[in-house]
């Protein structure tokens, strides 16, 4: 598992959501039965709990950080990166976990070089592994974003990944455009 | 002047603090009271225990073994390895540490079911652990490799399946090798439940849980504070000290107490091929530690076999330093003194006992100046300690000395800290202080600094430095008002100066009170009424001590302390912790300028004859020149010859040049220690000493513990224990029959000064004795001070700043011994100077830049750190780092001389250096 999670820098939104955050604890109790309720709020609004929210909360709690930290990795709900443009959930329900689920999974890992909970220092890309998805059909299933991909192999992982980078370069170029104001092509 | 920065904080009583660690009753060691005696059966035996206890306790009162890993009789039972399982009678098997033991159970420890299942238990935990018992640290104090043996298990016939963790070995103290760990907890529960730190807990869950830093991130990173004390109690080889020059398991372990503070912890010390290669705590209960210790006790005595150890006797010839052989460095120490004492009479030669030295060596030490060179020119090179300012106030009798085991602070109704950052100079005082208040007695934390112990305050008073005796006044006048019209008792009113002292209080201006010391109103009302109907514990300590206007301030103190009713002279009020190992003793045995052994003052005649009979000799009644004086009557080249055992004064002593240059125009200079180090640079001779570890003695801790300890290894080279090098010279003098062995001089000790009885006795605890009263003296009857008039604290335009030297946990006193540790060097701690964000940003400085900090009598060059809570217009200095260099801020003047500014704080501006 990952051994240490590297800190994010907060974006401008998730800065200004943190401060919000701050406010709203007010709302909670300072009895530690609330812990869970406040690491799910944060984790709405943040969709993740980075390291400064964990202090925020447990300095809220009168907790040593690392006893809410303890607590909020013990359940798989929470997140501690922020999740990824690309945000890939590898399915090892049953079905999928037969049909070969974990061998997606570590493609998936060792493609993007992070394991599963993490997201790539760009925040292109996160994994998670979830449960059954529903489409046990067309197993072994990954969803990425909205869109459910079926019968996964590791051959389909690696078009996937290419398609996202190709998709991401034409972008990429088209914003260019935009800013040049004129084509660089001929 | 700077805009004062009120900062004081007052939380609601039941202030959160983290953990939720119920703590232990110290007599049966879980947090039960027992009611009334069941008896049950174990192993057909019948017992008769007192109910609320656990079947492993009550097994353990018959000296019935039960296996256990996650128990710890300090620690909550949390019935995690299961290891403890016993059957009853029906069948059951049932953990037996997190059982109550109850009237009828017929249990069996070993039957062939619970044989089974344990064996079973510890072969899942081998299937998991990797097979590296050869090379592990823990070697034979692993519990885990005990217990399998004892099980007679060898191959677990499962398949390995170890969960494979990165060794975390970053920092110099301690390795991290989580792939051992069993997920006993033990460390966790230390951590939170015993020192209060909360660096680490479990996280994740199954297989995957480990006990861990917040984000898995290295202990460094954490507010982990390397007090070493889960390594010592985790069973496994998951948590194990990190040793540069050794690996494997201690040879010999032997009892000793740590050399460091005044708390004196009870250590075990690990030594192979004469060297000490492991301390632990010796984790019992009676001991003032139990099973923690602190980062120097655990990890700074490395300093004991650091290459700047003195090992052979040297000398001076043609200005440098020669080796020769003890015989001629004797002859050559008793031939000179003996000299200089004839040609220039008693007062020319001065003598340092030392606070790190033995209570015997002292005692001899002292002897020696006053029988054989009539001289009371003794001090140590301490800055004065607690006892001294307290003997010089009349009336302060009942706070003097404080005998209590610092357990009892969890006994109290209120505990109220003052100018003490024990986290820091005195951790393990600290961890007392932090569970009473985990175990809901109210703290007043009254500080400049947001000392660690603040966080768990019920009240907080960030008081600005030098107004401590305003805020207690001020805190007096809101008292007064008592609760519904019923305010003192008949002890407190009918004292002697009540009235006047009400009227004062009466008329104390609380605006001003606030003005002046930085503290909100609201802040002294509710500290005020959390006193009100309670008798506080007061623990105080150097930065109230070491204030000039400490008198103020302990009288205020001593007002306070009576209003709350707390006339009676049974329990002390009053809680002063001593800051190194022997500082207590070394005061006990005399080795003090005004006071003879037991304390007793030096002017009265009648103290005076009791020693005279007992050495017979006649003593100087001239009270000799302190430690300040002695100096200076040595720059001035009155005082000819100084013989200095253990101490190191150009360290510990204001204006190192000028100490410096004052030793060198000494005529003789004798330094007699374990470490080369700046005073010994410019002896004429030196005669190596033994460490505590080397040599059989007894310390005195802040509690007034007497503790026994023996040699654990010889000295090394040609070193002799101190009192073995006293006796050389007492000896080529002529005055052999002065000294003696440790066994006679502890004997002549308990004979003469009655507090110390207990000394020569050789089983159990000794205590120091309170003394029978003397008759009673008008003068030390209980009283109200007057209360000085209000001031305003001076204030320099050209230094507008205050510096306040501060403790850091690595470091103690001036830091001689502690930065001989390789490992505190390693870790390289720069001991930054502290600012407030404030201050920086009007200055333009950043965190990290160099500054200079400058006060009237000299300056300190550092990094500065930007110090969130600290109030503006402060200046944080650690001690001990940069060879002390903080004591170049300080005038070399004593307490009693104008334009003394202290010891703790001085006036000081800042300069920015080049970036
Ligand atoms: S060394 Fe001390 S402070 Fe650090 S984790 Fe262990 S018990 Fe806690
Ligand atoms: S590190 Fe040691 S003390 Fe801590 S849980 Fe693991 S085995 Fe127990
Ligand atoms: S330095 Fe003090 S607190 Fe630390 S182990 Fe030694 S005696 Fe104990
Ligand atoms: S198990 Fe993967 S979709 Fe059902
Ligand atoms: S000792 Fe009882 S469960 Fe571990």
């Amino acid at each position: 598992m990952h051994e240490q999670s590297k800190e994010f820098e907060l974006t401008a939104e998730e800065a200004a959501a943190l401060d919000e955050i701050a406010g709203a604890l007010g709302r909670f109790g300072q009895e530690r039965g609330n812990l869970i309720p406040i690491l799910q709020m944060v984790q709405e609004r943040l969709s993740y709990l980075p390291p400064r929210a964990i202090e925020l909360v447990a300095s809220h709690l009168g907790m040593a950080p690392c006893e809410v930290y303890g607590v909020a990795t013990f359940y798989n709900q929470f997140r501690f990166h922020p999740p990824g443009r690309y945000r890939i959930k590898v399915c090892l329900g049953t079905a999928c976990h037969v049909k070969g689920g974990d061998i997606i999974l570590e493609n998936f890992e060792r493609k993007l070089g992070i394991r599963d909970g993490e997201t790539t220092p760009d925040r292109e890309f996160s994994i998670e592994r979830v449960a059954c998805v529903g489409c046990c059909a067309l197993a072994p299933v990954t969803v990425i974003n909205e869109t459910v991909h079926g019968h996964t192999a590791p051959s389909k992982v690696e078009g996937l990944l290419l398609g996202f980078q190709i998709e991401r370069e034409r972008k990429e170029r088209e914003d260019k455009k935009h800013a040049d104001g004129e084509s660089q092509d001929h | 002047m700077h805009p004062p920065d009120t900062q004081a904080h007052c939380f609601a009583e039941d202030s959160p603090g983290f953990g939720n660690g119920s703590l232990i009753d110290e007599n049966s060691g879980k947090g039960t009271v027992a009611l009334e005696t069941i008896t049950l059966t174990i192993n057909d035996k019948v017992i008769n225990c007192p109910s609320g206890i656990s079947i492993l306790q009550a097994a353990r009162r018959e000296g019935i073994k039960i296996p256990t890993l996650c128990d710890h009789p300090a620690l909550e039972s949390v019935g995690a390895c299961r290891l403890c399982l016993v059957e009853d009678k029906g069948g059951r098997l049932m953990a037996s540490c997190v059982t109550p033991a109850s009237e009828g159970q017929v249990l069996k420890t070993d039957s062939p079911r619970v044989l089974a299942h344990r064996k079973n238990i510890v072969r899942l935990l081998l299937a998991e652990h990797p097979e590296s018992c050869l090379v592990c640290n823990k070697g034979n104090r692993c519990d885990l490799r005990a217990i399998a043996a004892s099980l007679g298990i060898g191959e677990t016939n499962l398949y390995p399946m170890p969960h494979a963790r990165t060794m975390e070995q970053a920092n110099p103290f301690l390795v991290r090798d989580l792939t051992k760990c069993v997920l006993c907890g033990k460390c966790i529960r230390a951590d939170h439940e015993l020192v209060v730190v909360g660096a680490i807990d479990y996280n994740r869950r199954g297989f995957l849980s480990r006990p861990e830093t917040v984000h898995e991130r290295p202990l460094e990173e954490s507010t982990c504070a390397f007090c070493g004390t889960c390594v010592s109690i985790c069973p496994t080889g998951a948590l194990s000290v990190k040793n540069a020059h050794f690996v494997g398991t201690p040879e010999k372990e032997k009892s000793s107490v740590c050399g460091f503070c005044g708390v004196g912890c009870s250590l075990v010390l690990g030594s192979a091929a004469g060297r000490i290669v492991e301390v632990n705590p010796a984790d019992e209960p009676s001991t003032v530690n139990g099973p923690t210790l602190c980062l120097r006790g655990h990890f700074a005595h490395d300093y004991l076999h650091s290459e700047n150890r003195l090992t052979t006797p040297r000398v001076r010839k043609n200005g440098e330093l020669e080796d020769i052989s003890w015989n001629d460095a004797v002859s050559r120490v008793a031939e000179r003194l003996l000299e200089i004492r004839e040609k220039h009479g008693p007062q020319s030669i001065g003598f340092l006992g030392s606070s790190k030295c033995t209570n015997e060596e002292n005692y001899l030490f002292q002897k020696m100046a006053r029988a054989v060179f009539r001289t009371n020119n003794l001090d140590t090179s301490g800055m004065a300690p607690a006892r001294a300012v307290l003997e010089e106030i009349k009336g302060l009798k009942r706070g003097r000395r404080s005998t209590a085991p610092l357990k009892d602070l969890e006994k109290t109704d209120l505990l109220f800290v003052m100018g003490v950052d024990p986290s820091h100079s005195s951790p393990v005082l600290a961890y007392h202080l932090k569970r009473a208040s985990r175990k809901g007695i109210p703290l007043v934390v009254v500080d400049p600094r947001e000392i660690e112990l603040a966080r768990f305050a019920t009240c907080r008073l960030q008081v600005r430095p030098a107004t401590d005796a305003l805020l207690l006044n001020g805190i007096a006048a809101l008292l007064r008002e008592g609760v519904n019209g019923r305010r003192y008792g008949d002890g407190t009113t009918s004292l002697r100066g009540f009235a006047e002292h009400e009227k004062q209080l009466a008329s104390l201006d609380l605006n001003e009170v606030c003005r002046l010391s930085g503290v909100g109103e609201e802040a002294l009302e509710r500290t005020a009424k959390l006193l009100r109907g309670k008798r506080p514990i007061f623990v105080v300590g150097r930065g109230v001590f070491h204030q000039k206007a400490c008198r103020d301030t302990m009288k205020a103190l001593s007002n306070l302390s009576l209003l709350t009713g707390d006339t009676g002279s049974g329990r002390s009020w009053l809680y002063a912790p001593t800051y190194e190992n022997n500082e207590a003793g070394a005061w006990d045995m005399g080795v003090s300028p005004d006071t003879l052994p037991g304390g007793k003052p030096l002017g009265a005649k009648a103290f005076r004859s009791h020693w005279e009979r007992a050495w017979d000799v006649m003593l100087s009644p001239d009270p000799g020149l302190n430690v300040i004086r002695m100096i200076r009557e040595a720059e001035k080249g009155n005082l000819k010859a100084l013989y200095v055992m253990g101490e190191n004064p150009v360290r510990a002593l204001p204006q190192p040049e000028y100490v410096t240059r004052a030793l060198e125009n000494l005529e003789f200079l004798v330094v007699q220690d374990i470490l080369d180090n700046e005073t010994s640079r410019v002896a004429d001779v030196i005669l190596p000493g033994a460490a505590f570890s080397e040599k059989m003695g007894s310390f005195t801790n802040m509690e007034g513990r007497i503790q026994r300890f023996e040699a654990a290894v010889p000295p090394p080279g040609q070193s002799k224990p101190d009192l073995e090098i006293i006796n050389l010279l007492l000896k080529e003098m002529g005055q052999a029959s002065l000294g003696g062995s440790v066994d006679k001089l502890r004997k002549e000790i308990a004979k003469l000064i009655p507090e110390y009885g207990d000394l020569p006795s050789s089983a159990g605890e000794a205590w120091v004795r309170e003394a029978e009263s003397e008759g009673t003296d008008p003068q030390e009857e209980p009283l109200f001070f007057p209360i000085p008039e209000l001031k305003s604290p001076e204030h320099d335009d050209a230094f507008p700043f205050t510096v306040i030297l501060r403790s850091f946990r690595a470091h103690l006193g001036s830091g001689t011994r502690t930065s001989r540790s390789e490992r505190v060097e390693e870790k390289g701690w720069r001991g930054e100077v502290e600012m407030s964000a404030r201050d920086c940003e009007s200055l333009g400085i950043r965190d990290g830049d160099r500054i200079r900090v400058v006060s009237p009598h000299g300056a300190v060059e550092r990094e500065v750190k930007i110090e969130t809570g600290l109030s503006s217009g402060l200046v944080v200095v650690p001690r001990a780092f940069g060879d002390n260099d903080a004591m170049n801020l300080f005038p070399f003047k004593e307490r009693k001389e104008s334009n003394f500014t202290g010891w703790i704080t001085c006036p000081a501006r800042v300069e920015r250096r080049a970036r």
